[in-house]
């Protein structure tokens, strides 16, 4: 063993965990390509469109507004996932945490900055303690996970749907929601005349702190450990129990926080319905199993989406072509990466 | 010409050479068995013969004529029959309804059953293999397991037949009663190849023996005219002593307690009122055969497993209902039976592997950072104790040979330095080397005044190294030796569930 050959090994081990993500990648464009040929649109306008449409001008920060939630909600899932654990209940804590925020940020009598803080620890509270009853339902009632987390995803979302139809109802709108947040507790624009606001911020905190966690803590070991042999872990003294429990409240906690970023930051009062719309945690699951619940590459996974998301917004507007195609593309890679751990097992 | 000949094989695994222009030559009705440390080949080869694998050089010549062999219905199709480690059985269905599947006796669109019984009852009367067809196989023994494994390949015609470690899971009586069937079976123009590491068996039993090392074939040995001491010469390349001389040592303090401990699974009494001490500077060993209650013990004393009643101390700490991190942290370490399952994350670096356990405190962690370069550190400090054979420390320990691999598990649990240690089937499928290196540790842990709680399927470790011997059959602690006292003989027959 040389010096040498580790440095090697350790070069050699992202580059090669980064070549199927490439060919799923060009895979996937390939096939989008020849679905546009099929029926008769040309792919070089497709793609020109779709690329444009994610970076160009004004559309690069639609991209960067887009992937602020869609990173939060990636890592909310990456988290769990990291550990063999899936979390299916994240637009459960999103819709919470969302509403809680937006209950503080409107009657809370504080002044507006303390205001807007309590507004956002209560997102994430509300997220983390409502995930905290999922992980509990597993430890001391052995409902598993998947089941639970999923299933308790309707109720939150009724309760919310409840509170802005009935006690909290702005009745000026069409639509059931809250009355909207007064400005001085919202969050600020970070880049004005842009969409990107201070949630920006809060969501780069949350990733560096989560990568960080993960690389270089005990915590983040336990984690990855657990993910890649839970018996092992088991076996090696981690409290399997306890580690559900704060990856579920620290998944929670984050979809919660995305939920308060949500409503503070762009949409200033919580609609029924509006924080789920645009499926972030579907998006944000399915970036984080792209990069196989690894931060730093679920983070990046989620940034290509919300650029193919964007990019497929305005593709629709201006050519036309149906931005169903995108979530084809994501599918196709998804699906391609899914396939390798069998072609592989098999050689 | 042979009537059996594996000609010039060669597979490789990527980074591994695993048969390296392997030639293999046996002749019908002969007993021949395949030797070799783990990592030789010799699983690799066998199934290459059974159609498992496929040679990337070579080829196969049976009875005259080149074979094809792309899977384990061409060598069945071609008589060469297997009967693997682990049994595959439907532990549901009965006897005769095992051995017939897929090749069952019919009339019209159903089973004739009153057929296959017969035909399967006259096929065990024949080769002296006593069963009885209706038998449901999740009540059968082990012993009776393997027989109806050996029917099964009967059944299909078998002429060859490999049987890949025969004996790890028998009794003593049952072994002889194997050996028996093998030779009648040899008798009846059957030839059978029996993989194994077990140097009495192949003297007992063979006819005529190959060495593999390193993937080639180190020596071609006929049985009569050799010696157990040049069989390992020939697996290790160097002379190992197998048996060290052992220092009588006073016990000290109770280190590890249990006190009539019970576990229930599934409604049954796997664990039934067990008690045992562990004092200091004391090995005790539990005989038995695999599956009577000694795999679930162990959990239970690591807190793997809910303990329904009875206790567990350790050092006089109350650790009964605590889970595994309590028992640790009260100073046990365990050396778990399944390395590859429990004991290791394989795809985890060896780095990462030996760190396990040490994450959370100095030198590896510091206030809840790891130390990446201590880690690494720490790591090539074990490989070089413990001479592990692996190319970085950044390898994934799932590419290691199961020696190896178990030197890694071996090295971790011992750098704990805890006042217990358990160790469970410390040296299965372990080469020679190996097995003496380990055998040495736990001695010396053994020195240091440490208590040391050993499970084996191997009595001859149990002998070679326990101070005190316990035999375990279902479920209870059976009886209770000084080494002294103990012999292979009584204590087999008790591991039969026998008594005097």
């Amino acid at each position: 063993m040389t010096v040498a050959s580790g440095v090697r090994a350790r070069l050699r081990r992202p580059i090669a965990a980064l070549v199927p993500v490439a060919s799923a990648l060009v895979v996937g464009f390939g096939v989008c390509g020849l679905i546009a040929l099929w029926v008769g649109l040309s792919p070089s306008v497709m793609f020109d469109q779709l690329i444009r449409g994610a970076v160009e001008g004004p559309q690069f920060f639609e991209t960067v507004a887009r992937a602020v939630p869609l990173v939060g909600m990636t890592l909310a899932a990456a988290i769990p996932l990291r550990a063999g654990i899936v979390n299916l209940g994240a637009d459960g804590q999103l819709a919470l945490g969302g509403c809680a925020a937006a209950i503080v940020a409107l009657y809370l009598p504080a002044p507006d900055g303390m205001r807007l803080a309590m507004a956002l620890g209560a997102g994430m509270f509300v997220g983390a303690a409502y995930a905290a009853l999922a992980a509990a339902g597993e430890i001391y009632a052995g409902v598993p996970l998947l089941l639970s987390t999923w299933l308790l995803t309707y109720p939150a979302k009724g309760l919310c749907g409840y509170l802005v139809r009935t006690p909290l109802r702005d009745p000026t709108t069409a639509w059931p929601s809250t009355a909207r947040i007064a400005v001085g507790a919202r969050l600020g624009h970070l880049l004005p005349g842009t969409p990107v606001n201070q949630g920006f911020l809060l969501i780069g905190v949350v990733a560096i702190a989560v990568i960080f966690i993960d690389r270089r803590t005990s915590v983040g070991f336990e984690l990855r450990l657990r993910g890649l042999n839970e018996r092992f872990a088991r076996y090696g003294g981690v409290a399997l129990h306890r580690q559900t429990l704060g990856v579920m409240v620290a998944s929670g906690a984050i979809a919660g926080l995305v939920g308060a970023i949500m409503v503070l930051g762009s949409q200033f009062r919580y609609t029924d319905g509006a924080l789920t719309a645009p499926q972030y945690s579907w998006s944000g699951t399915l970036a984080a199993l792209l990069a196989g619940g690894e931060p730093l590459g679920s983070v990046i996974a989620a940034v290509l989406f919300a650029a193919l998301q964007t990019g497929g917004f305005a593709m629709e507007r201006s050519v036309e072509i149906p931005r169903v195609l995108t979530m084809v593309l994501q599918s196709i890679v998804i699906l391609f990466l899914a396939m390798r751990g069998a072609i592989w097992k098999r050689s | 010409m042979a009537y059996l000949e594996m000609i010039d094989i060669v597979k490789r695994y990527p980074g591994v050479l695993a048969n390296d222009h392997v030639e293999l030559t046996v002749e019908r009705g002969e007993i021949h068995a395949v030797m070799g440390e783990n990592g030789a080949g010799k699983s690799t080869l066998m199934s290459i013969l059974y159609g498992l694998q496929t040679p990337d050089e070579g080829y196969i010549r049976f009875k005259g004529s080149t074979v094809v062999l792309k899977s384990p219905l061409d060598a069945i199709a071609h008589g060469i029959g297997m009967v693997h480690q682990a049994f595959k059985l439907f532990e549901s269905l009965t006897v005769w309804e095992n051995v017939v599947y897929r090749r069952e006796p019919r009339r019209g669109l159903f089973i004739d059953g009153a057929r296959a019984r017969a035909q399967v009852a006259e096929l065990a009367r024949r080769h002296g293999l006593p069963i009885d067809p209706r038998a449901r196989v999740a009540n059968l023994a082990v012993g009776v397991r393997q027989r109806l494994e050996i029917l099964k390949a009967l059944y299909r015609d078998a002429q060859v037949l490999i049987l890949d470690e025969p004996t790890a899971v028998l009794t003593p009586a049952e072994v002889g009663t194997l050996f028996t069937v093998m030779k009648s079976l040899a008798a009846a123009g059957c030839t059978i190849l029996l993989v194994t590491h077990k140097l009495n068996e192949v003297m007992a039993v063979s006819d005529r023996i190959t060495v593999l090392r390193n993937g080639r074939v180190a020596e071609r040995l006929v049985t009569a005219d050799t010696t157990p001491d040049a069989i390992v010469r020939a697996m290790t390349g160097q002379h190992v002593t197998l048996q060290r001389p052992k220092q009588p040592r006073e016990p000290g303090a109770p280190k590890l307690e249990a006190r009539g401990l019970i576990v229930e699974q599934h409604g049954r009494r796997v664990v039934d009122d067990v008690s045992l001490t562990v004092c200091g500077g004391e090995i005790v060993g539990i005989a038995g055969v695999a599956g009577n209650g000694q795999s679930e013990l162990i959990e239970a004393l690591m807190g793997l497993t809910p303990i329904e009643r009875g206790m567990v101390l350790i050092e006089g700490k109350d650790v009964t209902h605590g889970a595994v991190a309590a028992h640790r942290a009260a100073g046990v370490s365990y050396i778990a039976e399944d390395r590859a399952r429990t004991a290791s994350a394989a795809t985890a670096s060896a780095t990462d592997n030996l760190a396990m356990g040490f994450h959370r405190a100095p030198p590896l962690a510091r206030r809840g950072l790891l130390q990446p370069r201590a880690m690494r550190a720490w790591a090539r400090g074990l490989i070089e104790r413990f001479d592990i054979k692996i190319a970085s420390t950044d390898t994934p320990v799932g590419t290691l040979s199961g020696g190896n691999l178990q030197k890694v598990v071996t090295a971790r649990e011992l750098a704990h330095d805890a006042a217990v240690l358990i160790a469970e089937q410390p040296t299965r499928g372990v080469d020679v080397g190996a097995i003496a290196f380990i055998h040495g540790e736990l001695l010396k842990e053994r020195e240091r005044g440490h208590g040391i709680l050993l499970v084996s399927a191997e009595l001859s470790e149990i002998l070679a190294l326990a101070d005190r011997i316990l035999v375990m059959y279902e479920g209870r602690i059976v009886a209770e030796f000084a080494r002294a006292a103990a012999d292979e003989a009584t204590l087999g027959l008790y591991m039969a569930g026998g008594s005097r």
